[in-house]
């Protein structure tokens, strides 16, 4: 078990013009689920395997439990992955490829067996060792998968999108499977996905990707109530933050009818960067229906039992841009109808260049 | 209206509507299999009749005792012509020399190609141009590539190798004559190492990545790489390079003409048919017999080198 870091680390692939993974700070530590998030083609895949040593690290370094691993082969890592189209042996039986790992570090003969049992027993997979790969159901690879990264022993688990290839409902299941073998194990675990529920459940701690730059690594809860970004707002939660350009004049923004005082820190950094207009930030569950505040037309009502959320179109400037607000379940509200809502807090404002305006400043945040 | 088909009668029960569905689909199964068969049945008639009524007439021949210099009647006497290839000497060696040049060929080919293609699978600068250079033996005809080994490489005239010999003060080696069979295992080599490396190497690259990968991660070394998961996925590979070559090389007629012009050491058993048939023995009856030995033999050497190789990979233990 060991810390993980990567510092300054950069991967150019061959014959492209922008780094997939982007001088990367990133501090893990010993024990800790981090997960990678971020959208398609954002660098997760690359900085995991970066971590692994499949992809070279251009410039910068990562060090695993202290050590500069930027140099050593994968094989010398001590590091345990779990692909994504889970890259089992097949012409090996599941015993044989959970086994395997321990083979090449020469483990006698019964030793590997009885580990392999172990593992078999925590992940139920005890029926089929002596199957093949292909003579297994999906989520059984994927637990072979597991299996076979958990006999290593290693220091660092590597986890890219296990989860990906199982149905819906399996994948709820296993993901809280996972996320308690990994803290009952206690190895720092590196999970890449582009699932941001998945990441938020399963994180201590969440890092976003966009482009190859980090944007920001924080708890899940940190990072749903202080996105240090304008990506980073829209990007976690579903439904997602609504996201409006409003006009600002003397510490105030408004939304058509709506007044939005803003907060010292806030007024402050506005007049320093002397903005005419930010981005209001505030998520379907901080925004309520009422006969206060600024009206609209109810577009979409999407019942969800617990709860409802309900599209409302505003007009915005010349043109119109929906609202979500959270109600709850048992709403009388449809298609039509017209509306008013209030903000009741838990306000976010962004500088257009995406920039979060208040003052105070993001923990851990490369 | 009127009910006048009495199996769609309304009173019939759920039973007998299943069955008749059955029967009904079984009945339409059928017709569906034979208009899909029958477009293939005349080129099915052709291959027949161009494969294997020659073998049929083989056969026949095979059992009967047909010369034709001095032309005498034929007639049909049985299996006497296999029981003498028993004691014949001469068809023993030829059955050895076919034994050791295929089984020797095939092998050292499909080592020597799996070498190549384990080379040739990773990018460089002209690998395209690399690879068709390295596939020209197997373009070139037997004859001519018996010949140009023959007089440029083998002989100790002209001869490269004896050319290398002499410069480093060693007198003059006549291959061919010296080791008639081995000369002709070697062009043999040349020719078909390139054929099992294209095999080869559509099998490495037919290797998913993830799994080396994963392989990697775990700890193997290239070594183990190669021998626990690269083999074992080429496995239906070199089966197939086996019994291709083996099919081929178990006829090879060409090069021994050329290089050595038969002899007891280097004559299989179809230049021995030819020598008995059209090649001076004028003896078809035994020429037939013992080119329907070559089949049998084919099919069981084939069949064994499967095996053998099977086994060979199949050694996994369970953990
Ligand atoms: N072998 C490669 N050669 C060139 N570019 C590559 C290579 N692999 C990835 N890239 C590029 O690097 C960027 C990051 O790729 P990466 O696979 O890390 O994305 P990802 O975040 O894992 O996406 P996904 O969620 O789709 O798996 C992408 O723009 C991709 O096109
Ligand atoms: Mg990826």
């Amino acid at each position: 078990m060991a810390e993980v870091r990567y510092e300054g680390a950069t991967r150019l692939y061959e014959g492209t013009e922008e780094p997939a993974v982007n001088a990367l700070d990133l501090d893990i530590v010993d024990g800790e689920l981090l997960v990678l998030v971020g959208p398609s083609g954002s660098g997760k895949s690359t900085a995991l395997r970066m971590l692994a040593g499949l992809e070279s690290v251009d410039q910068g370094g990562v060090y695993i439990g202290g050590r500069d691993v930027t140099l050593v082969p994968p094989k010398d890592r001590d590091i345990a992955m779990v692909f994504q189209n889970y890259a089992l042996y097949p012409q090996m039986t599941v015993a044989a490829n959970m086994g395997f790992a321990l083979k090449q570090q020469g483990v006698p003969k019964e030793e590997r067996v009885r580990q392999v049992r172990e593992a078999a027993r925590i992940l139920d997979l005890e029926p089929y060792l002596d199957r093949k790969p292909k003579n297994l159901s999906g989520g059984q690879r994927q637990r072979v998968a597991m299996g076979r990264a958990i006999v290593r022993r290693p220091q660092v688990f590597l986890m890219d999108e296990p989860l990906s290839n199982l149905d819906a409902k399996l994948r709820v299941q296993t993901r809280t499977e996972l996320a308690d073998l990994q803290a009952r194990l206690g190895v720092t675990t590196v999970y890449v996905t582009h699932d941001q529920v998945e990441a938020m459940t399963m994180g201590h701690r969440v890092a976003v990707l966009k482009d190859g730059f980090l944007q920001q690594v924080a708890a899940p809860k940190e990072l749903y109530s202080r996105p240090a970004n304008l990506f980073v707002a829209g990007f976690i939660g579903s439904p997602a933050m609504n996201l409006i350009t409003v006009p600002v004049e003397d510490g105030v923004a408004s939304l058509n009818d709506l007044s939005l005082p803003l907060p010292d820190d806030v007024r402050a950094e506005v007049n320093r960067r002397g903005l005419k207009e930010i981005v209001f930030g505030v998520r379907p569950e901080h925004l309520e229906l009422g006969q206060e505040g600024t009206s609209g037309e109810v577009a979409v009502v999407e019942e969800l039992g617990s709860e409802a959320y309900v599209h409302v179109r505003i007009a915005h400037g010349a043109e119109t841009e929906l609202i979500v607000v959270r109600v709850g379940g048992e709403t009388s509200v449809t298609r039509g109808d017209f509306v008013n809502f209030g903000v009741t807090g838990a306000n976010h404002y962004f500088d257009p260049d995406g920039d979060r305006l208040d003052a105070k400043p993001v923990p851990g945040a490369g | 209206m009127t009910d006048t088909q009495p199996d769609t009668a309304p009173d019939a029960g759920p039973d007998t509507r299943d069955e008749e569905r059955a029967e009904e689909r079984r009945h339409l199964e059928r017709r569906e299999k034979w208009i899909r068969r029958l477009p293939l049945l005349p080129a099915l008639l052709f291959t027949i009749v161009i494969t294997q009524v020659p073998f049929v007439f083989s056969l026949f021949y095979s059992l009967t005792d047909w010369k034709i210099i001095p032309p005498t009647p034929r007639t049909f006497i049985g299996f006497d012509n296999f029981t003498d290839l028993v004691d014949n000497q001469f068809f023993r060696d030829a059955a050895w020399v076919s034994v050791v040049m295929t089984a020797s060929a095939v092998l050292l080919s499909l080592i020597l190609g799996t070498g190549i293609a384990l080379l040739l699978d990773r990018k460089f600068f002209g690998q395209g141009f690399v690879r068709t250079l390295l596939i020209t033996p197997f373009l070139v005809m037997p004859v001519v590539a018996g010949l140009v080994w023959k007089n440029q490489v083998f002989s100790s005239q002209y001869g490269v190798i004896n050319w290398l010999l002499n410069l480093v003060g060693i007198d003059n080696v006549e291959f061919v004559t010296r080791y008639p069979l081995w000369s002709i295992v070697i062009v043999l080599v040349w020719e078909w190492t390139p054929f099992m490396m294209l095999i080869i190497l559509a099998g490495l690259q037919g290797q998913p990545t993830d799994v080396l990968e994963a392989a990697r991660v775990d700890g193997a070394t290239n070594r183990a790489i190669f021998f626990q998961i690269t083999l074992p996925h080429l496995k239906p590979y070199l089966e197939l390079g086996t019994l291709l070559g083996s099919i081929y090389l178990i006829q090879v007629f060409d090069q021994i003409e050329v290089i050595t012009g038969g002899g007891p050491d280097s004559s299989n058993i179809p230049f021995f048919v030819f020598q008995r048939s059209i090649g001076g023995g004028w003896d078809f009856g035994a020429a037939s017999a013992m080119s329907i030995v070559v089949v049998i033999a084919s099919i069981v050497l084939a069949n064994l080198g499967l095996r053998v190789l099977s086994g060979l990979l199949e050694g996994e233990d369970p953990a």
